[in-house]
C-alpha cells in the first residue's frame, strides 16, 4: 500500500537535541528481513512511540539500539554516540528493557538491583530504595523474583532501568501481558517519568496506548516505516469512527440512513449493521432512529479512528484475510 | 544535522565489580553449595569403604596398597577422580555459566548495563576457573586428609618399588593432586566453549564429561601414539613420573603445555562467538 509518511531524514531541522537518530537501518535473519531501511529521530524530552503489529521489526530496532543485535547496514546514534566509536559508552544515560524484563529466579528483587548497580559502576545505596519506592515495590523487594507475578517483574524491570538515572528510557511493549489494572499503573508510571523530563521511547502494538502516552510516533509493518510524525498529524489522517448497530428492524434503519449522506451504513460482520461516519452525524442518526421508534438493541464503537488508521497503514486486515 | 548531546557518563564497572556480581550469583545457587559440599565430604566415605574392604583393588594404580596405606589411597582416589569426576564437577558451573543466561533470557538484562561483553566474558571465565580450582582443592584436601586419618600415614611404596618416607610422600601426593590443575582448567575452558556455543546448560555440563570419556577411550587405543599426548586426559596421568625413582617431570610439562593450548583455543573461540553473536532470545 502507499503509506502517508514523513521522511524522518527531513526532520533534522527539528533541533539538535536528538536522543536517538537511526538512519537506513537494515537487519535480516537469514531470508527474513526484520528491519528494512528504517530511519527514526527521537528528540530529547519527548515520549516517542514505535507502533506496529507483531513481527513489524520494533523489537529488532530496539535490540540494535542496545547493541544486542548488529545492524547489517545503517547507523544508529544515541545522544550522538555510535557503537562503532563508543562501544558500551553508547548506553550512558540510556536504560530500559527489551520484551519482558528477565531476572534470575533465585535472587531477590533487591539483590538484583544491588548486583545490577555493580554492572553500572556503582550507585549510591539510597538510590535502590528510591527506585523501589517509585515502582511501589519496597515491600516485596526481599522476596525471590521466582515468586513475582508478571506485573511485578515488569515493575522491577522499570526499577532496574531507573537505577541508571537515564535520560532516555526505552520500553518494549511495557504493558504486554499485564491485566487492566497493571496496564493503567504502567501507563501512569510512564507519564510520571515523562513529566520529569525523561525521554521515553516505547514500542507497542496498541494504538490506544501510544495515543494516550506519546507525542510522536513511527508506525512500522514488515520491517519498514509506514508513518513518522506527530500524534496530532496522525489524528488528522484518521478515518471516521465506526460502530456496530443492532436494531429490531435493520431494513428500516438503513432506509433512515439515506437521509444522512455523510454516513455509510451497511450490513455488519455477522448480524446487524455497520455505521461509519462523522460523530455528529452518527449522533443525529441514532436520535432519528429513536424518534422513528426503531428499537435499538445495541450500539457499540468498533475501532477508534486511530486504530482504523493503524490497520490501514499496516495492512493488518489484508494479511489476516490472506492468511484466512 | 546531528549534535552530540553532553551526558554525564556513567562510571565504568571494573572487572573486579563484574566478578563480584558473577561470584555473588554463583554463591546464591544451591547447586554450588551442593557441589562444594560433595567435594569436601564424599572422599570420607570412600576412604572408609575402601579401608574396610578385605581385598584391595589390585588392578588399579596404587590399589594394591590402598587398604592399608593412606598415601596410596589418596592417589587411588586421585586416579578415579581424574577419569570423570573432575570434568563433571567443573562442568557443573563452567558448562552452565554462559548458557544459563540464555536459559533465563538474562543476556539482555546484563548487556543493557555498562559492562561490556568482554568484561562479562572474563568475569564468568574467572568465576568458573576459580570454582574449578576450589573444587579441586577441596577434593584434594578431603581425599588426602580422610585417607591419612582413616588408613594411616606409613611410608608408601613408589611406582619403581622404592619406599617413600611419609613427609616426602605427603609432598608428592599433594603435588600429584596439584598437577590436575592445568587439565582441569582445560576442561573448564572446554565446558565454557560448549556453554557459549550450545546456549544449552545440559550440553555445556554433559558434553565435557562425554568428551573426556571419549579421550580416555582414544588414549587407550593402540597405534595413536602421535595423538595421545595431545589429549587433555593424558595430562591427567602425568603425575605418575613424580612417584618413580628417579622421578621425571617431562610429561607434567608437556601436559601443562597441551592443557594451556586447549584452554587458549577454547576460550579464544568462546570469546569470539560471544562477541559476535546477536542476542535475540528471551
Amino acid at each position: 500500500m502507499t503509506s502517508t509518511s514523513t521522511d524522518p531524514r527531513q526532520l533534522s531541522a527539528r533541533g539538535p537535541d536528538l536522543a536517538v537518530e537511526a538512519v537506513g537501518l537494515c537487519k535480516a535473519y537469514g531470508p527474513v528481513i526484520a528491519v528494512d531501511d528504517m530511519s527514526v529521530q527521537v528528540a530529547t524530552g519527548e515520549v516517542y512511540g514505535v507502533l506496529g503489529p507483531n513481527g513489524a521489526g520494533k523489537t529488532t530496532f530496539l535490540r540494535m539500539l542496545f547493541g544486542l543485535v548488529r545492524p547489517d547496514a545503517g547507523t544508529i546514534r544515541v545522544f550522538g554516540r555510535t557503537w562503532e566509536d563508543d562501544d558500551i559508552g553508547v548506553l550512558d544515560g540510556v536504560a530500559g528493557f527489551i520484551e519482558s524484563p528477565r531476572f534470575y529466579p533465585y535472587l531477590t528483587g533487591r539483590q538484583h538491583l544491588d548486583g545490577l548497580a555493580l554492572l553500572d559502576g556503582g550507585h549510591p545505596p539510597e538510590l535502590v530504595d528510591e527506585v523501589l519506592e517509585v515502582v511501589e515495590m519496597g515491600d516485596r523487594a526481599h522476596q525471590r523474583v521466582g515468586t513475582y507475578s508478571y506485573g511485578m517483574r515488569q515493575r522491577l524491570g522499570v526499577a532496574a532501568s531507573l537505577l541508571r538515572e537515564p535520560r532516555l528510557l526505552v520500553l518494549d511493549e511495557p504493558a504486554n501481558g499485564l491485566d487492566p489494572g497493571g496496564i493503567r499503573d504502567m501507563r501512569a508510571l510512564v507519564k510520571r517519568l515523562a513529566a520529569r523530563g525523561l525521554t521515553v521511547l516505547l514500542s507497542s502494538h496498541d494504538m490506544d496506548e501510544v495515543e494516550e502516552i506519546c507525542d510522536n510516533v513511527t508506525i512500522m509493518s514488515r520491517g519498514t516505516v509506514d508513518f513518522h510524525g506527530t500524534i496530532a498529524r496522525l489524528r488528522t489522517m484518521a478515518p471516521d469512527p465506526g460502530y456496530a448497530l443492532a436494531t429490531a428492524d435493520d431494513t428500516r434503519a438503513q432506509e433512515i440512513a439515506r437521509v444522512f449522506p455523510g454516513l455509510r451504513v451497511g450490513p455488519g460482520h455477522g448480524t446487524g449493521l455497520t455505521v461509519v461516519g462523522p460523530r455528529p452525524e452518527v449522533t443525529a442518526y441514532v436520535a432519528r432512529l429513536v424518534q422513528a421508534q426503531v428499537e435499538l438493541l445495541s450500539f457499540t464503537p468498533t475501532r477508534t479512528p486511530l486504530e482504523e488508521l493503524f490497520f490501514m497503514l499496516t495492512d493488518v486486515d489484508a494479511d489476516r484475510a490472506a492468511s484466512a | 544535522m546531528t549534535t552530540t548531546v553532553t551526558t554525564c557518563p556513567l562510571a565504568r564497572p571494573t572487572l573486579r565489580a563484574v566478578l563480584r556480581w558473577e561470584t555473588f550469583k554463583l554463591r546464591s545457587q544451591r547447586r554450588t553449595a551442593a557441589v562444594l559440599l560433595g567435594a569436601a565430604l564424599l572422599p570420607i566415605p570412600v576412604a572408609v569403604i575402601i579401608h574396610g574392604q578385605a581385598r584391595p583393588p589390585k588392578d588399579t594404580l596404587f590399589g594394591r596398597f590402598a587398604t592399608d596405606n593412606g598415601f596410596a589411597l589418596a592417589l587411588l582416589i586421585l586416579g578415579f577422580a581424574s577419569q570423570w569426576v573432575l570434568p563433571l564437577l567443573t562442568a557443573v558451573v563452567a558448562g552452565d555459566i554462559f548458557a544459563s543466561e540464555d536459559q533465563h533470557g538474562t543476556w539482555k538484562t546484563v548487556l543493557t548495563r555498562s559492562a561490556s561483553r568482554g568484561q562479562l566474558f572474563w568475569a564468568k571465565t574467572l568465576t568458573a576457573g576459580g570454582f574449578a580450582t576450589l573444587v579441586l582443592g577441596l577434593l584434594a584436601v578431603s581425599a588426602i586428609g580422610s585417607s591419612l586419618l582413616v588408613v594411616g600415614h606409613d611410608p608408601v611404596t613408589g611406582l619403581s618399588g622404592q619406599i617413600i618416607a611419609s613427609p616426602s610422600a605427603l609432598r608428592l601426593v599433594a603435588e600429584s593432586w596439584a598437577s590436575m590443575l592445568p587439565a582441569t582448567w582445560a576442561f573448564t575452558a572446554l565446558a565454557i566453549l560448549l556453554s557459549v556455543w550450545s546456549r544449552n546448560p545440559a550440553v555445556g555440563i554433559a558434553a565435557p564429561v562425554v568428551l573426556g570419556m571419549v579421550m580416555q577411550l582414544v588414549g587407550a587405543l593402540g597405534g595413536i601414539e602421535a595423538i595421545r599426548p595431545l589429549l587433555i586426559t593424558t595430562s591427567y596421568e602425568s603425575w605418575h613420573g613424580l612417584l618413580t625413582q628417579p622421578s621425571f617431570i617431562g610429561p607434567l610439562v608437556q601436559g601443562a603445555a597441551v592443557s594451556a593450548v586447549w584452554t587458549a583455543i577454547s576460550l579464544g573461540t568462546a570469546f569470539v562467538l560471544l562477541r559476535r553473536r546477536d542476542i535475540t532470545g528471551g
